[in-house]
């Protein structure tokens, strides 16, 4: 029965409906051990829905789930991890105020005479860990770790059970390049001890370089199953979106504005000798390894996290922003990289998300519809991003992640800000979305809008960016123009190639 | 990407209309039927109409708690507030008609100092809000102490007790009409509009459901929450005049009625952590607990009993709170 090449794990014929949606019709696939099986799709496709199948989250409406040939059916959660699943969630669900070491045996606490054994538990938590080349202290408090650091807690926790079949759902998407290049590696080594990988990621160059098959979802149904070797990125796209993307990357602008935004001097207690310009109608990345400081560097910039030295001019005038508020007053806007955390108001509408700006700064006492704020108007805006949902007036929580970004980005461009922040705009977000999203930015720096892109996606960073303002410890090690090299840039943001001693040094000097 | 679904209109409908019969509404009849049943002047008009005026300050207390819910917070200083507000009437007036309009106007005045303190508190000094207002309501229950010296003196002038017990006779429809219906309807109107109708009501709503969010968009977050402390206070005081017209001067008219007014709230569909509620499912909230207690009363429960079900009921109410949040239903 457990030959070689029979399936670890089949899904057939799964359906899966929510009320007005339809969110898996009829869906199969199988995953081998040692096989790495990535699953594809735009957001909304079903992905998530079909894994939170696996791990006991939702039960299907129809179809069967096998292990090993056995037919299993999960009730909880806790019955598929006992049936040898692993499950990455793409929504971090740690306890925010336990520690890293009890997260990650959450459920399966080693107990010694019935009690919990805190130096074992330690002990297997940091082994885990180092597999991942983590240097995340076990003692930590969860909630106290940054979004990538909690990504590496929930992969730690999922393979503390040393599952037979392991599902990640976009496991990268926090990630810097060096932290999922490791990851990759892991994936490796478990694909030759046999474990049965399902990968889920909207990043097409892991897929190509990771999977042995792929599953393409589109709309709720399979479109196909086929080998990896044979689905170049082109090939894949076409089948995810349904049509060929013409430009993923929009063409450059010439536009050489004045300058909107200058930064002399700038730091407080994470960054500093922070100077920096960006002018209208010009895209300005950021790039720099997790912690660098590229986060903090947006949240100065906008008032969040003030720069506590150095100055700031915007449109020629002091710029010195106390609060998001003073920020947005005076003509910037800010993306957050942590959505869930920091971006969304999930009970609410997508209509209430979309207007929330506008409402910070209308009268207290307005009609919550008038002017902009109105459903006509907003609902034209979500639809001119191509926003999909069943209905507007939904909460948010129930949209897929490239629906939420665009949400917000709707929320934004109502306000129509001068400067853009954007930090990590593509995080979590499917091909077809990406390239929207792109296209909006640099619509935006056409019109005479200055953008300021944080991203940990060289691919990405590089791709749209005018220049790319590389970070090192806090610092602006280097900057590197259009058509640098990923190569070029990862060198600054590791720390070499950029003299440390003269910054914002020209690339590859 | 969403599909639809071929009866798509078919559930939409279903949903809506599951959606919009809110809980609170629910309760209310099942409750008022059983009543009815055992008391059956309860559904003739001048018996519901007195039931009505009975409730009144309850749907008046959680029409203002319910912005301090949503907001995410809790407060638990409005019971104290009450009293303070009967005990600071009888002292100001000394029982002299004459001075009911001052003393209104100084009760407002002390309602919004109070809401002030617990926004402050809970605002800029960062203390959870059960918190604030637990201390809040140990000072004004202490301040009412002092004031009165000790015990209920004084009485309540008489036009100053209208607002609780006066009723319009002879009206069409209904026969007769409490004053404090009257105040009900008027406190739910200007609720609803301020939480529904305004602006200001969905900010109160984003900074319950996600106050980080809500900053990073420009909101004040602060100045939100604060006013939904005011609001809250005035309200208290609002109840706390209809409840001087009630009964006589003492010194627990307000007792309780902090953790009934939440009862009601979340009776009514609002949500603890913030972020969800609704001015009609609070009143009815309200409601549906005053035909509890008058139903556990026509049982003949003593009061023991009732404030043990008091306690089960705030208990349940917010489990099943808990649990609709999960289930998303
Ligand atoms: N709990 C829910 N209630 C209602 N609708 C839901 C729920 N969960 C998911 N959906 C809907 O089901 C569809 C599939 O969602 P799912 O999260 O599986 O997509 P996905 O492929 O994982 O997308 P992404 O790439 O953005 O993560 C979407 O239309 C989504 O809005
Ligand atoms: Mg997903």
């Amino acid at each position: 029965m457990t030959s070689v090449l029979s399936p670890a794990l089949e899904m057939i014929g799964i359906s899966k409906s929510f009320p007005g949606v339809r969110a898996l019709e009829d869906v199969s696939f199988e995953c081998r051990p040692g096989e790495v099986h990535a699953i594809c799709g735009e957001n909304g496709a079903g992905k998530s829905t079909l894994m939170k199948i696996l791990g006991g989250i939702y039960r299907p409406d129809g179809g069967e789930i096998r292990i090993k040939g056995q037919p299993a059916s999960f009730a909880h959660p806790v019955e598929a991890r006992r049936a040898g699943i692993g499950i990455i969630h793409q929504e971090l669900s740690l306890l925010p105020d336990r520690s890293v070491a009890e997260n990650i045996v959450l459920g399966a606490e080693p107990t010694r005479r019935g009690v919990l054994d805190r130096t074992a538990m330690r002990a297997g938590a940091r082994e885990i860990l180092a597999r991942l080349q983590s240097s995340i202290e076990v003692d930590a408090r969860a909630g106290d770790l940054s979004l990538a650091e909690q990504q590496m807690v929930e992969i730690a926790k999922a393979l503390a059970s040393k599952p037979s079949i392991l599902v990640m759902d976009e496991p990268t998407a926090a990630l810097d390049d060096s932290e999922a290049s490791r990851l990759l590696d892991l994936v490796r080594r478990l694909r030759r001890d046999s474990v049965a990988v399902v990968y889920v990621s909207h990043r097409m160059p892991e897929i190509a370089a990771i999977s042995d098959r792929v599953t393409v979802l589109k709309d709720g149904r399979k479109v196909l199953t086929d080998r990896t070797e044979a689905m170049p990125t082109g090939r894949l796209v076409r089948c995810m979106v349904g049509r060929d993307l013409e430009e993923f990357f929009p063409p450059r602008g010439a536009a050489d504005g004045g300058v909107l935004l200058q930064v002399n001097e700038g730091g407080n207690a994470t960054i500093s000798d922070i100077n920096l310009t960006v002018r209208r109608g010009e895209v300005v990345g950021v790039a720099g390894l997790e912690g660098a400081g590229k986060s903090a560097l947006a949240r100065a910039i906008f008032g969040d996290r003030p720069f506590t030295r150095g100055t700031m001019q915007l449109n020629g005038q002091p710029f010195a922003p106390r609060s998001s508020r003073d920020g947005i007053r005076a003509g910037v806007g800010f993306l957050p990289d942590d959505r869930k955390r920091e971006g969304l108001a999930l009970g609410q509408s997508l209509r209430d998300n979309a207007a929330l700006t506008l409402r910070a700064f209308a009268r207290a006492l307005a009609l919550p519809s008038a002017g902009a704020m109105g459903n006509l108007t907003l609902d034209q805006r979500l639809r001119a991003l191509d926003v999909r949902a069943a209905r507007f007036d939904d909460p948010i929580r129930l949209l897929s992640g490239g629906n939420q970004q665009k949400v917000i980005i709707a929320r934004w461009l109502a306000r129509d800000p001068q400067l853009l922040i954007f930090a990590e705009p593509t995080r979590g977000i499917d091909v077809a979305a990406k390239a929207a999203i792109y296209a909006i930015i640099r619509d935006l720096a056409n019109r005479g809008r200055g953008i300021l892109m944080i991203s940990s996606d060289l691919p990405e960073v590089v791709g749209v960016s005018d220049r790319v303002v590389v970070m090192h410890e806090g610092r602006i090690v280097g900057e590197c123009p259009s058509g640098a090299s990923e190569e070029d840039v990862m060198a600054l943001a590791v720390g070499h190639g950029g003299s440390v001693a003269e910054p914002a040094s020209a690339c590859g000097s | 990407m969403t599909i639809a679904l071929p009866d798509t209109a078919l559930h939409r409908r279903a949903g809506s209309l599951t959606r919009h019969i809110n809980s609170g509404v629910v309760i209310f009849l099942v409750l008022f039927a059983a009543v009815a049943l055992k008391q059956p002047s309860y559904i003739e008009p001048a018996g519901f109409m007195n039931f009505l005026r009975r409730a009144a300050p309850l749907g008046v207390l959680a029409a203002g708690q319910v912005f301090v819910l949503v907001s995410g917070g809790f407060d638990l200083s409005v019971g104290s507030l009450i009293t303070l507000s009967v005990l600071g009437a009888s002292m100001i007036t000394g029982g002299d008609p004459s001075l009911t309009g001052a003393a209104i106007a100084a009760l407002y005045g002390i309602g919004v100092a109070v809401g002030l303190i617990n926004g402050i508190a809970v605002a800029f000094l960062k203390v959870p809000s059960i918190i604030a207002t637990l201390g809040t309501l140990l000072s004004v229950n202490g301040v009412a102490m002092m004031w009165s010296g000790g015990s209920p003196r004084g009485y309540l002038p008489d036009n100053f007790r209208a607002f609780g017990r006066f009723v319009f006779r002879d009206v069409p429809l209904v026969g007769q009409l409490p004053l404090s219906v009257i105040v009900l309807a008027i406190v739910a109107v200007l609720a609803w509009w301020g939480l529904h109708g305004t602006v200001f009501g969905r900010r109160v709503f984003a900074v319950g459901d996600n106050p980080r969010a809500a900053e990073l968009a420009g909101i004040r977050v602060d100045l939100t929450r604060i006013s939904a402390f005011v609001i809250s206070a005035l309200s208290a005081v609002t109840a706390g005049i209809m409840l001087g017209g009630f009964g006589g001067v003492s010194t627990d008219v307000g007792q309780g009625l902090e953790l009934q007014a939440i009862a009601a709230c979340v009776i009514g569909g609002a949500q603890l952590m913030g972020g969800r509620g609704s001015i009609t499912g609070v009143v009815f909230g309200a409601l549906s607990l005053f035909a509890l207690f008058t139903l556990l009363n026509l049982l003949g429960l003593p009061q023991a009993l009732r404030d043990t079900a008091q306690g089960l009921i705030l208990i349940s109410a917010v489990a099943s709170g808990a649990y609709r949040q999960r289930t998303g239903g």
